[in-house]
């Protein structure tokens, strides 16, 4: 299957999204998981370390620079340029903005085509969007399985919400994924401005805040923390099926 | 002088907020400011307490699809002062806001002519005689996209807001080698965000790498305004984070003038 998590920058996407990957893994999935941000950080919360992740090549530089000498196929790309995460997960870093890329955003190697691309098969595949609504935007029917928008109880990552619902509702199976929730003061604030939908909920985590700090994979500093076994939990919710942390 | 700043860093990392806030203070103190939202999402807008949805003219209708069928140019007469001009909407303390656009359901396409009439916008301010007095205040979206293309070319000062965690580390990092290089004329400055005490800003210079030129605290009240989307100058006006960012501004002011990126 495909799933992929969108919402505001800061909510959370990456950690939802390493974390997930790597719940899947530990459980026998095959998980390949591609940063679809051009500000790519899933590597930190794959486990993979910051300073690893900025060494991690793009797909779309790496093909830009000529290291292929025909037009690599997805899956050539997925095992050249892809790096190794724990657990057995398979990343990709679609691309980056380092320096000038002389080529079209819209055209070629860019996160919105490998999103389409990637064939699952028996893999699971797990996009971590752009932050805002850059790249759902532009997805058609059928793409994804699932999309999980992930927000805060904060006024703005709502606002987010709201519109990545909107524009997505029609094309994939949507999970709200209220994420930092306290209180139920909290998820008043959540409700009143997304409604009476369905709400996934990760409870405020200091040990995802640690990991967060340090650049740490949440589910290698405690996987029984409470957020951490909530992230498990939608896991196997995506998934269907139940999934050891 | 007055100042041509703009802000950029991680998803979250508090930069509209910062700039909102900073459009407000600096116009306070009597200069006109001109705020200039390129991001899409509405961050901005209620960082300055206009609201998530403002009624806004659509700047779209400043340019027009140039023969070659790929790009938009000023309508005969338009030019970028005047788009400002006309385009801008009224902020809370007298603030003038442009906006990019916002986006939606009505997908891709329709945003595309809205972003190259705001890039040619921006660009055209740089030696605008109407705006040479005017302070200029850009929130960058997220990321080091916009930085990479040029989306500030105004800016004599980059703030790259960091946050203590080693995402928000690394992507201050990432724009500060980005702005560097796209703008070396300009004063590259970390503002470390939401820091608890001074281990905070020192894990913020570690991880970055460099000084943090000025320290804003984590601050209850501006956590409680964010969560409501108001204004943190409406919600808590004597919060120590506005205190800090008072005295930010001061030390922006006490700065030795940049030459301008030359257009």
């Amino acid at each position: 299957m495909k799933i992929a998590v969108a919402g505001k920058g800061g909510v959370g996407k990456t950690t939802v999204s390493g974390t997930v990957a790597r719940a899947l893994a530990r459980s026998g999935h095959r998980v390949l998981a591609l940063d679809g941000d051009l500000n790519p950080m899933l590597g930190v919360s794959l486990g993979v370390g910051g300073e690893q992740t900025e060494l991690i090549v793009a797909a779309r530089q790496a093909v830009a620079a000529g290291e292929e000498e025909h037009a690599p196929t997805i899956e050539e790309i997925v095992q050249r340029f892809g790096a190794d995460a724990p657990d057995g997960v398979r990343m990709v870093i679609a691309s980056r903005v380092e320096f000038m890329d002389p080529g079209c955003m819209c055209c070629g190697v860019n996160p919105v085509n490998l999103v389409r691309q990637l064939e699952h098969g028996d893999r699971t595949v797990v996009c971590d969007l752009e932050a805002g609504l850059g790249t759902i935007d532009r997805i058609e029917e059928g793409v994804l399985d699932v999309l999980l928008v992930v927000t805060n109880p904060t006024g703005k990552s709502l606002e987010v919400a709201r519109r990545a619902i909107e524009a997505a509702e029609a094309v994939a199976e949507i999970v709200v994924v209220a994420n930092r929730i306290s209180d139920e003061s909290d998820l008043e604030i959540v409700r009143e401005v997304l409604g009476d939908r369905e709400l996934f909920v990760i409870p405020e985590d200091a040990v995802i805040a640690a990991a967060d700090r340090e650049g740490i994979a949440p589910i290698d500093l405690d996987p029984d923390a409470p957020g951490v076994a909530a992230l498990v939990r939608l896991a196997e919710r995506v998934a269907g099926a139940p999934v050891a942390a | 002088m007055p100042l041509r700043i703009a802000v950029a860093g991680k998803g979250g990392s508090g930069k509209s907020v910062i700039s909102g806030t900073l459009a407000r203070l600096i116009a306070r103190q009597g200069s006109p400011v001109l705020a200039l939202d390129s991001d899409l999402l509405p961050g901005l807008s209620m960082s300055l307490g206009s609201g998530p949805d403002p009624v806004v003219p659509p700047l779209m209708a400043a340019t027009e699809k140039q023969p070659d069928g790929r790009h938009w140019g000023w309508r005969e007469g338009m030019h970028a002062a005047l788009a400002a001009q006309r385009f801008a909407i009224d902020a809370p303390d007298g603030v003038r806001l442009v906006l990019r656009g916002k986006q939606g359901p009505e997908g891709f396409g329709a945003i595309i002519g809205a972003s190259q009439t705001f890039w040619e916008l921006v660009h055209g301010l740089v030696d605008a005689p109407e705006f040479r007095d005017w302070t200029l205040i850009g929130d960058l979206p997220a990321g080091q996209y916009q930085v990479a293309d040029d989306w500030a070319p105004y800016a004599s000062i980059y703030l790259v807001v960091v946050q203590p965690t080693m995402q928000s580390a690394l992507t201050g990092r990432r724009l500060l080698r980005v702005a560097r290089k796209r703008a070396p004329e300009a004063t590259h400055l970390v503002i470390a965000n939401r820091v608890r005490g001074e281990d905070d800003v020192a894990h913020v210079e570690k991880l970055v790498g460099e000084d943090a030129f000025a320290s804003l605290p984590f601050d209850e009240d501006v956590a409680a305004a964010e969560r409501l989307g108001r204004a943190p100058l409406d919600h808590a006006p004597d919060s120590p984070w506005i205190a800090a960012m008072q005295r930010l501004i001061a030390s922006l002011a006490a700065l030795p003038a940049a030459p301008a990126k030359q257009p």
